[in-house]
């Protein structure tokens, strides 16, 4: 469904993407893990038109998209949804304009039917009667969850979460999380999660790649890469371990 | 110095890009209209206060030049034209630049660094249309109703220390103003005044726009916008003064 082809991204000097090959399958939920700085946003943005890659191509439902112009990219983005690190919701909207937004802007709806959607949306990750609340006046979980209501009202076939649990609790997390697999299995849409959380990886992802400087150094089932002995990710499996056993 | 000439270059090429998402995209007339309403509200206390102040200046600086010659009679009509002419324009920049151009940078900057901007483009609409657009056309349009109320609480200020220190009455200060001030004041005032209000609209949302690093980087696209604002208002006063003069002299042969 989608695929990377020798996928390079530069900013300055900096080789942030190296020649990336990747192919995501349809239905699959695949999570991207490494260290902070390898390019796994990097290539979350270039698949959503945010970035440009400098060399390579991006294959989306067998189109070649790299290349497209922002007018171009319009329905990629109906079909690709991205959940972004920061909740990014618009500060002066209310939960209800903010979830409304994208759906006014893709579709030509009447309100109703926008009323309909946005509660359907709200409903998906557990929220209701907030709709006219301010992002200001929820909890940063909330926000987190307001976030991916917006991004599932459009009900996109791939779905994109940018390090979905960062800066939440323990329990919001595991939260997200479990909601991560309802909604791509509730609504079969493909997902690609970066993420720092192996656990949750091994829980609930197909596929889990691994990786370093912009270069994937591993590749495979959870079962796959809990026999890996590439050590980046014997370290990240060491931590996962050592956690469960003080538990 | 390259630095500087390719700053300003990309704020040039923004600058069209904006023009063209104008020409070849609706604008919401609603969110047009709120910002010319915040963009108003927000200035209006301080520009009319300095307007008022500048008023008062302008009188008292004319009073001690031209007491000597007996001619305070023209003290209104002199001290108004200035400030139509240049003062008023230069002022109503300043205040902009201060008020709403870092407010609009660090806004647009905030926006950038939390990601908002990023998902607008992802949730098929164009930053450029939704965000900078009516902001832009908002400072430009307000920076006119400011230039008004400015002057006229310069020409209250002017009346009011006409009257307590110059001893010049409020109609003597009023009798002259229509015989000075002057159509080629008038055109140059406004022409100056757009000019400034467009460099302070495409300066602050450029650089906010452009943010990049966090909190930092919203800081430093604030202290960009101010001062790069501050230095290009200097000089297109300098080169519209020059050009006001010139096609003013050409085309209505003053």
């Amino acid at each position: 469904m989608i695929q990377f082809k020798g996928l390079v991204k530069k900013f300055g000097d900096r080789i942030v993407l190296k020649g990336l090959n990747l192919s995501v399958q349809k239905g699959e939920i695949l999570f991207i893990l490494g260290t902070s700085g390898t390019g796994k946003s990097v290539l979350l943005k270039n698949l959503m038109g945010l970035m440009k890659p400098d060399a390579g191509q991006i294959w989306i439902e067998g189109e070649e998209v790299s290349s497209f112009s922002e007018e171009q990219y319009l329905p990629i983005r109906r079909k690709c949804g991205l959940v972004f690190q920061q909740p990014a919701l618009f500060d002066s909207l209310t939960v209800f304009e903010n979830i409304a937004f994208g759906i006014r802007r893709h579709t030509k709806d009447s309100e109703q039917e926008i009323q309909k959607k946005v509660t359907k949306a709200l409903g998906l990750v557990h929220l209701k009667n907030i709709e006219n609340k301010f992002p200001s006046q929820l909890s940063y979980g909330m926000q987190k969850r307001v976030s991916l209501a917006r991004t599932i009202a459009l009900e996109p076939k791939v779905l994109l979460f940018d390090e979905p649990t960062t800066g939440l609790d323990p329990v919001t997390t595991s939260a997200i999380n479990q909601l991560i697999l309802e909604l791509s299995r509730n609504l079969k849409t493909t997902s690609i999660v970066v993420s720092h959380d192996m656990r949750c990886a091994l829980d609930i992802a197909d596929r889990i790649i691994v990786m370093d400087q912009g270069s994937i150094i591993e590749i495979g089932t959870p079962e796959e890469l809990k026999k890996s002995q590439v050590s980046l990710v014997k370290d990240f499996l060491s931590e996962v371990l050592e956690k469960e056993a003080r538990q | 110095m390259m630095g500087v000439i390719s700053d300003a270059g990309k704020v040039v090429i923004f600058f069209f890009r904006i023009l063209g998402v104008w020409k070849r995209k609706s604008i919401s007339s609603q969110l047009m209209f709120e910002q010319i309403w915040k963009v108003t509200m927000q200035s209006a206390l301080t520009t009319g206060m300095a307007g008022f102040f500048v008023g008062a200046i302008m009188t008292i600086q004319f009073t001690m030049q031209m007491k000597d010659f007996g001619a305070l009679g023209y003290l209104g009509g002199l001290a108004t034209s200035t400030t139509i002419r240049e003062v008023g324009p230069l002022l109503i920049a300043f205040m902009l630049a201060g008020k709403v151009g870092a407010f609009t940078s660090a806004e647009l900057g905030t926006m950038r660094v939390t990601e908002q901007i990023d998902a607008i483009r992802c949730l098929g609409a164009d930053p450029i249309q939704e965000l900078v657009l009516p902001r832009f056309i908002a400072i430009v349009i307000s920076s006119f109703f400011l230039l008004g109320l400015g002057l006229l609480l310069s020409i209250f200020g002017g009346i009011l220390l006409g009257e307590v220190f110059s001893g010049v009455s409020f109609e003597e200060y009023l009798r002259h103003i229509p015989t000075i001030v002057s159509l080629p004041s008038i055109l140059t005032g406004l022409f100056k005044c757009f000019i400034f209000a467009v460099v302070l609209a495409v300066i602050c949302t450029y650089r906010g726009y452009t943010t990049t690093g966090g909190a930092k980087g919203v800081g430093l696209a604030v202290v960009k916008t101010a001062v790069g604002t501050m230095v290009t208002i200097v000089i297109a006063d300098w080169v519209t003064s020059l050009l006001a003069d010139i096609t003013l002299r050409a085309v209505l042969g003053t």
